[in-house]
């Protein structure tokens, strides 16, 4: 059995909602972030599925963007978590809400 | 040689590398800068942000002497990926100028902090180049790279004085809330591309939906496409994060209030102005075709960002959120004069009217606010501004007229941004919308006025016979600073009074 574009494009709206919805309700800040990766997965998936079909190569090259982008944002991401580690001792979302009043 | 190889070195011939030269020489002294501090002895590296900005001011004076470069509307450069129009000519001048003011702001705020400098005017330089291609994009692969090089510089930015873990806290959640609208955003562009397809041109050149005008063209053959309104709708919301639009807009105060202040004033102004930058050419022409589907998300968007804007600002005792809050409202405001434009192409300059008002008067506030902040830069209470019109009467009329142009009140350039505005929608015929707007403008008069009244007359306070120790006195305003903030006072009014050239070829547009 081939898989079809339709196949791929149901396994990246999955992987998509389920970063989607890790972001919103997870507590880790790092789950947080690796359900963030999560959702630039999803859209790297769907476009070389889509580059694939379309018989265009520019799909496959946005791909190498996204994922140096990506690793840009890690990198800063990290920083700023092990920063604010070191200052609160936490990484939970619930317990770094200082900033009201 | 093979053909294809051939094909790449001809179309790499076909570069036009002058058509980006200030981004082109904002690169440059951003790498200049941290060379100078490796080359230069300690006692000579205090001279470093006075040549960003120097340098800054030198590229804006040739990006205005070359406004009318031949490569405005001579169709996209780099194969596609730019295309040079009058619009984006000023957006451009537009974010070099705030970049200046922001570098301003710093040198008076970042000697305050056990910080090193020099890497923070490195990336304001690199982020300020992000947004001046993006306001040329013609290509989502630009448009996304460049937007990425902008959020992921004002990361690093909002978290700098990261001794401060309120500051952190900030950097923190701009970071989750960037990192989630920059995936929205792209998988928007990436179903956009989906549906879309390649279809070759005469030349047998494959074109894609990342290309503006190949996405336009399917759009307009194809009204119904389910595939393409999901993901108009993935990167409306997207770019709906950048400007703060309701829903999108929790993020807000909990930032501005966070971050440095001269990177609250950069948020404020230019990131906002990003989002709108892509905004136009977006929706009044890639997603033109769609205009049924558009039209109803961003007047929901708007009329929910103005009424929550002013109505969240009333209750803030921190100025930093209370300015934060009422720059979603301001967002609002933008909005409405992005739908007016599908109807009323002038709209479009007048948005841009607008966002330069915005400008002068968000910078005159965050001087004066930069000037009065102390070490810790989140705690700035409106208490802090008592007397200070009797203390220090040029900072109480800065502020007056920062936050008197903001409210709209006449004859500042605010209200001229607002008139201009209004009356595109009232020919669009947006009255439900407009009534909106007015209302909001009203409830923000009323808390713009508590922060003057807050500078200019005594307050009550507690008798403070023991105990309560003296306010200290203010510092003497820094010269430069000083300079900056009166040449942006006299612009408001200047601009109140008489449009000019400026105003004629703005709504010309």
């Amino acid at each position: 059995m081939n898989a079809g574009l339709s196949e791929y494009l149901v396994l990246s709206g999955l992987l998509f909602a389920l970063g989607f919805f890790g972001v919103l309700l997870r507590k880790n800040t790092l789950v947080i972030y690796m359900c963030l990766e999560l959702m630039l997965v999803a859209s790297t998936l769907a476009l070389v599925a889509f580059s694939r079909f379309n018989g265009a190569l520019d799909g496959h090259v946005f791909v190498f963007f996204i994922l140096t982008v990506a690793a840009a944002e890690v990198a800063v991401g990290l920083a700023i978590i092990v920063a604010l580690f070191r200052k609160r001792q936490t990484v939970m979302v619930d317990e770094l809400n200082h900033l009201k009043n | 040689m093979s053909t294809a190889s051939l094909q790449l070195i001809e179309a790499a011939g076909r570069n036009q590398w002058l058509a980006i030269a200030p981004e082109l020489m904002l690169a440059l002294i951003a790498l200049m800068l941290l060379a100078l501090e490796l080359i230069l002895p300690k006692e000579q590296r205090a001279f470093i942000p006075g040549i960003a900005i120097v340098s800054q001011v030198a590229v804006l004076i040739g990006l205005i002497i070359n406004f009318n470069s031949p490569y405005i509307n001579a169709g996209p450069t780099f194969n596609g990926l730019l295309l040079h129009t009058a619009g984006g000519q000023f957006l451009r001048a537009f974010f070099l100028l705030a970049s200046i003011l922001v570098c301003v702001l710093a040198t008076v705020s970042l000697p305050r902090q056990r910080m090193p400098h020099v890497e923070f005017y490195h990336i304001i330089l690199v982020v300020t180049a992000g947004m001046m291609l993006l306001a040329q994009a013609n290509h989502f692969v630009m448009l996304f790279v460049a937007l990425e090089t902008v959020t992921v510089g004002l990361y690093i930015l909002v978290s700098y004085y990261r001794d401060n873990p309120l500051t952190l806290e900030a950097g923190l959640k701009y970071l989750i809330m960037g990192a989630l609208s920059s995936g929205i955003l792209l998988f928007g562009i990436t179903l956009l591309y989906g549906a879309a397809g390649a279809s070759p041109d005469a030349d047998g050149v494959l074109h894609t939906g990342f290309e503006y005008q190949t996405l336009t063209r399917f759009l307009a053959s194809h009204p119904n496409n389910f595939l393409a309104s999901a993901g108009i709708v993935l990167v409306l919301s997207g770019v709906a994060f950048k400007i703060g639009a309701f829903p999108f807009q929790i993020w807000v105060p909990d930032v501005y209030q966070g971050a440095p202040t001269p990177v609250t004033a950069f948020l404020a102004v230019s990131s906002k102005a990003v989002g709108f930058a892509v905004l136009i050419p977006l929706c009044l022409e890639v997603f033109r075709p769609y205009a049924s589907l558009v039209v109803p998300v961003l007047s929901v968007m708007a009329g929910a960002t103005i009424l929550f804007g002013n109505l969240a600002a009333l209750t803030q005792n921190n100025v930093k959120r209370l300015i934060a809050l009422s720059g979603v409202a301001h967002a609002g405001y933008l909005l409405l004069g992005v739908i007016a434009a599908f109807q009323e192409p002038q709209a479009v300059g007048a948005v841009y009217f607008y966002l330069f008002a915005y400008l002068l008067a968000s910078f005159a506030v965050f001087g004066v606010m930069t000037q009065l902040g102390g070490a810790d830069d989140t705690k700035q209470e409106l208490d802090q501004y008592a007397e200070l019109a009797r203390e220090r009467p040029f900072l109480g009329a800065v502020l007056a007229i920062g936050l008197g142009s903001l409210a709209g009140i006449p004859p500042l350039a605010g209200f001229m941004g607002k008139l201009l505005i209004f009356v595109s929608a009232f020919k669009a015929g947006l009255y439900p919308l407009l009534l909106i707007a007015i209302t909001g403008v009203v409830i923000s008069i009323y808390y713009y006025f508590g922060w003057i009244k807050a500078a200019f007359f005594p307050a009550w306070r507690l008798p403070s016979a023991e105990g309560a120790p003296a306010p200290a006195p203010r510092a003497p305003v820094h010269r430069g600073l000083g300079l900056a903030l009166g040449l942006l006072a006299l612009g408001s009014v200047v601009l109140g009074f008489y449009q000019g050239e400026l105003g004629r070829w703005l709504l010309g547009l």
